[in-house]
């Protein structure tokens, strides 16, 4: 029972994404917002492991 | 397996047969190619720093957690992942490992690109690469048909003409769900596996590629890095890997779950739109709806018949999955109703009637559509000649309502047994399946190959394809499905072909964002100098 109740709140959307979408209409191009959040962070995601310093020792060995 | 020592002892005849065995030859050359020290290297090239590297095994560790929670879908099926918690739990954790595997899968294209990485004869690990990218795609593709809720449905229902445009649609039913479910859980996953097997075997064997400018002459850059190497440890690397994506799908899916919207049946259609099903119906039966006059592969018809230039691969692949709507969605359904002489009765003058007779009847219903009133199982129609029409679609609507249309049209005889064709067109033919997926924004001209239903996020890396549909003269043409799917195929090679070609392969030089990437390299390179 108690299995069952910890289940349910896991299983349970936090954030819920059921009802109508949102959409971006710019000339002929139309997106979902959700789509746009998703390619927007995989160009931020991009941009930020170009630009963060990869830690690493100085040197190295030849 | 035999040793050098266990070869020398043997003479030198038994020598020389070994020496030429296909299994010594292979095993000397992988052996050659990938010694143990290139599969699991422990020290890599000391320009191999930065994050950007980091996104080939997070895609593969996302690929593991993929396999993983597809697994489970595929041993307990459909109704567990569609109605119960934990069934809908790791439907969630498979929707998201999906996405991550895809957007670690772009991040890490991106990044190859700018790096031009098939410098040095590493062109097979580009085109395995771009490969896989495209096989991974029909693979996540023929995963969103096997949902089997309302996407799927109204993705295979478009998707068809697509397919059906270039003639694959003959032997690639995208409504056959038993077949796209073995295509997805088996045949594509296989083929991802093996390409992507070689794309790590060729990244091993070649090495990561140098930075552009490091070496002074071409060549080199094909020959095993002897520059500066820093402590590498992959299995470490790997792990960490898989714990991150492992995380992150299971975080996602506490807080965003996945979409379930329930998929459309034709009981539920009739109910909630009992006048479209009857007009819908009545098309059937005179074989003017879409699929009644599609073509190949259904039929001999012309409506849906593309052509790239004069040749029409569809007309070629044939009619391979006959359909002849009178017969299948309406006559033979309504066969099946037992103890009812009215019905009986109406099929057999129906069916008995010339075909002009029957064209005169099929013409004045259609001409009294405008007037259909639909209530319950009852519809009444202004007076007119329509023969037995008005009997038939009247017990139509009643086994409609009942359930029984479903289960009779679902009621396969071939191989898979959930083949869902008939149902499909024909609820497709009708304008309530098409109503539901405007409001999800999931037409053609709403770029709707793209997104999901409600607000989750879709198949971004589909937008090219959609797009095609929206420009001239694809988005006027009655050849855009077979236009687009050839212009894909063409990029499709020239995606694969970019280390061949002049002014693309030039690209990431000109555009100089490898100069951050590698901006430890040539910092270091400077103050050496």
């Amino acid at each position: 029972m108690y299995g069952a109740k910890v289940l349910s709140l896991i299983v349970g959307a936090l954030i819920n994404l059921s009802g109508p979408g949102s959409y971006i209409k710019w000339g002929f191009i139309q997106m979902s917002v959700a789509n746009l959040v998703l390619i927007l962070l995989m160009i931020v995601v991009l941009a930020l492991a170009i630009a963060i310093p990869f830690p690493h020792r100085p040197g190295g060995k030849k | 397996m035999i040793n050098e020592k266990e070869i020398m002892d043997t003479n030198v005849e038994d020598e020389e047969i070994i020496n030429r065995q296909w299994t010594t030859k292979l095993r000397r050359k992988a052996v050659g190619e990938l010694p143990p020290q290139k599969l699991l290297p422990d020290s890599q090239p000391a320009y191999v720093s930065s994050w950007i590297y980091v996104f080939g095994v997070l895609t593969l560790s996302a690929l593991g957690v993929v396999a993983i929670s597809g697994a489970i879908l595929a041993l307990f099926g459909p109704s567990w992942w569609q109605q119960s918690p934990e069934g809908h739990f790791v439907n969630s954790l498979h929707l998201w490992s999906v996405e991550l595997f895809f957007f670690f899968m772009v991040v890490h294209l991106w990044g190859k690109f700018f790096m031009a990485a098939w410098r040095g004869k590493r062109a097979l690990t580009w085109i395995t690469g771009a490969i896989s990218f495209l096989v991974s795609i029909g693979a996540a593709f023929t995963g969103y048909l096997s949902q089997q809720n309302f996407d799927s449905q109204w993705i295979a229902t478009q998707g068809k003409d697509g397919m059906n445009s270039i003639g694959i649609g003959a032997f690639f039913n995208l409504m056959n769900f038993g077949q796209m479910f073995m295509w997805h859980i088996l045949l594509l996953p296989l083929l991802v596996v093996i390409i992507v097997g070689i794309h790590i075997l060729g990244v091993r064997a070649k090495g990561v590629v140098p930075p552009i400018g490091a070496l002074e002459n071409k060549q080199e850059y094909a020959k095993a890095w002897s520059g500066k190497v820093r402590p590498y440890d992959i299995i470490k690397e790997g792990t960490i890997a898989l714990v991150i994506v492992s995380l992150l799908t299971v975080a996602l899916s506490v807080v965003f779950s996945s979409p379930n919207k329930a998929p459309l049946t034709i009981q539920r259609w009739a109910k909630a739109d009992p006048t479209d099903f009857v007009t819908t119906a009545a098309t059937e039966l005179a074989g003017t709806s879409f699929s009644g006059s599609y073509g190949p592969p259904y039929n001999n018809g012309n409506g849906a018949l593309q052509y790239v230039g004069p040749i029409s691969l569809q007309k070629l692949a044939g009619v391979r999955i006959p359909i002849n709507s009178a017969q299948d969605f309406v006559l033979q359904p309504l066969a099946t109703i037992p103890n009812n002489p009215t019905l009986k009765d109406a099929l057999n003058t129906y069916e008995a009637a010339t075909p002009s007779l029957q064209n005169i009847w099929n013409n004045n219903f259609a001409k009294a559509d405008a007037k259909l009133a639909v209530n319950g199982n009852s519809i009444s129609v202004p007076k007119g000649n329509y023969g037995p029409i008005p009997v038939l679609m009247k017990n139509l609507l009643t086994m409609a309502n009942t359930g029984g249309l479903d289960a009779d049209l679902e009621n396969s005889h071939q191989f898979y047994g959930t083949d869902y064709t008939k149902p499909l067109l024909f609820m497709a033919d009708g304008n309530y399946m098409a109503t539901l997926a405007q409001q999800d924004h999931l037409t053609g001209d709403q770029w709707g190959m793209m997104n999901e239903t409600d607000k989750w996020p879709g198949q971004p890396w589909l937008w090219l394809y959609t797009m095609w549909y929206q420009i001239p003269p694809m988005s006027t043409s009655s050849n855009a499905d077979a236009l687009v799917m050839s212009i894909m195929v063409l990029l499709t090679i020239g995606f694969a072909s970019i280390p061949f070609i002049p002014g693309v392969r030039t690209i990431p030089e000109k555009v100089g964002l490898y100069k951050l990437i590698w901006r430890d390299f040539y910092k270091d390179q400077k103050s050496t100098k």
